[in-house]
């Protein structure tokens, strides 16, 4: 089986910048993670100084989504070894417990962390993380709660939070969340846009017209934000101009809006399709002995 | 932490409390690049549920008891969060265009949920699966059983649901519901194997980036090679 080295010809500093790349936009391609980190850690590890610690962490984890135990157990010895007393390790401990399916030992785990030190965040949700494999929506939901009563400034758990609402179909609750998120971040074009899905889901004229805005101020804040763009488009066209409800003046704005919207996706539609002509005259043009699979290093 | 649904080996298990009956509506039949384009997509996204549209070809007058309806391909719809309306509704008006243009209809649904050993189908697979009524009567859900997705494909695992009475029902999966049960095998594991899930493009990232083809000719091509 040929090494990640020799597939794509790449030494062992791109192999750490890819790792570190990956940790810094927080991905869970956890087959790639695993396979470029499990040679770097077993024909590199000398050379990577004190990186190698978080090497561990972010192999490990990936060994666990992959059902791959046995480098996960060696990173988490590694890590044992180095930091006896971590909470961070016994946390990831806590996950590998998790991937068994031992939630019971796991739960314990992360108690014990909590009874030394009840601030620990990352234990908490990992137990909430538990009821949420354990299919437990409900206590889920409402352990997340309690926990952002006390941290009150978690993005991560707010949008969590609303993700588990909408699986509920409580888009009502999901739309707070992310009231939440967009009040702390006001230049996030994601969250403007998701929020504005929401309200299209929880239908109605007044939240259809609250939608169209957040669409729109999406795009404001991202002109590129294609789901801004069709949502805008759908919530004028289908629902807000065809509705039987509205005066003419608000009839005709709308037509206008997602007249607008269709052009700039008409846009868009042209100038990728022009890139992906492009694309496909250069790469006709060479020699096949160059075509290659997809390159996990030249790849984003 | 929610477990990869490949690299599990387990013991296929008797699935579906419904009851089993003798069904009025058409059942529908999979091709191997149908079946397989669903596998890829979920084993693409092991933490995620995802979903998509089955599409079978247009025939001019459809009787019942006459053959089955043939799902010739299935087109990767969204990962992750299933449950909101305006993604969807964008995906539907535009692949029925698609499907226009190449005399498909939509026929089918087809969902893998988030957690390994749930593989009922939920109210998004059933207001979509309503929808896709509207337009096709006989319209199924097939949920992929997450448990026993494994390299080899050594059996099918697809639970099909037809809607009877009011309630949707699952049948026997038989190898009669493939056009040709060994040739899927065969395709889906081979293209397991080499990750081709990888370069699968569901309509998620052609939103992302529109040059993403959710057509997926590449895939394709891949099946037709290893027919």
């Amino acid at each position: 089986m040929a090494s990640v080295s020799e597939m794509y010809d790449v030494g062992w500093e791109e192999m750490r910048d890819k790792l570190r790349k990956w940790r810094e936009d927080n991905r869970r391609n956890s087959e790639q993670i695993v396979d470029v980190g499990e040679e770097l850690i077993s024909e590199h590890a000398s050379k990577l100084g004190d990186d190698i610690w978080i090497i561990y962490e972010q192999v490990m984890i990936a060994a666990l989504d992959c059902s791959r135990d046995d480098l996960a157990l060696t990173c988490l010895q590694e890590l044992r070894k180095q930091f006896p007393d971590s909470h961070r390790v016994k946390r990831l401990a806590g996950m590998r417990l998790e991937a068994l399916e031992r939630y019971e030992e796991a739960n314990k785990h992360y108690d014990a962390i909590l009874q030394d030190d009840p601030t620990n965040t990352a234990a908490r949700k990992r137990k909430i993380a538990i009821l949420k494999a354990q299919g437990k929506s409900t206590e889920a939901i409402r352990e997340l709660n309690e926990y952002l009563e006390q941290f009150v400034g978690d993005q991560e758990a707010w949008h969590e939070l609303s993700e588990l609402y909408i699986n509920e179909h409580d888009y009502g609750k999901a739309a707070f969340c992310l009231e939440e998120l967009m009040m702390t971040n006001p230049h996030n074009h994601l969250y403007c846009e998701q929020y504005a899905e929401v309200k299209y889901t929880q239908g109605g004229l007044e939240n259809m017209e609250l939608s169209r805005k957040y669409f729109a101020q999406a795009l404001r804040l991202n002109n590129r934000n294609m789901r801004a763009l069709f949502g805008l488009y759908m919530v004028s066209a289908v629902h807000i101009a065809s509705s039987p409800k509205v005066s003419a003046k608000v009839k005709k704005d709308n037509i206008k809006y997602a007249a607008w919207a269709a052009t700039q996706i008409n846009r868009a539609y042209k100038v990728s399709h022009k890139l992906v002509l492009a694309h496909n005259i250069q790469t006709s043009l060479k020699p096949p002995h160059l075509h290659r699979a997809p390159n996990v290093f030249t790849a984003s | 932490m929610l477990l990869l649904k490949l690299c599990i080996l387990i013991e296929s298990r008797q699935l579906g409390v419904d009851i089993h009956f003798s069904p009025e509506t058409m059942p529908i039949q999979l091709t191997s690049q149908a079946y397989c384009k669903m596998l890829l997509h979920a084993a693409k996204y092991p933490n995620c549920a995802v979903n998509g549209l089955l599409v079978a070809e247009k025939t001019k007058d459809r009787k019942k008891d006459s053959e089955p309806v043939l799902c010739v391909d299935c087109l990767p719809l969204f990962h992750g969060t299933l449950a909101l309306a305006p993604m969807l509704e964008v995906a539907l008006t535009l692949i029925d265009t698609w499907c226009k243009e190449n005399n498909y209809i939509i026929a089918g649904y087809y969902q893998a949920n988030e957690r390994k050993k749930d593989s009922r189908p939920n109210q998004v697979a059933e207001k979509v699966a309503a929808r896709i009524s509207e337009n096709f009567s006989d319209a199924a859900i097939v949920m992929i059983d997450n448990s026993r997705l494994t390299m080899s494909c050594f059996e099918p695992i697809v639970i099909i649901y037809d809607h009877h009475e009011n309630k949707w029902k699952s049948r026997d999966v038989t190898l009669d519901s493939f056009e040709d049960w060994s040739e899927a095998q065969k395709i889906t594991s081979a293209l397991l194997e080499g990750r081709s899930y990888e370069n699968l493009i569901d309509f998620d990232n052609h939103l992302d980036d529109l040059r993403n083809d959710w057509t997926n000719p590449m895939i394709n091509k891949s099946v037709l090679d290893l027919c």
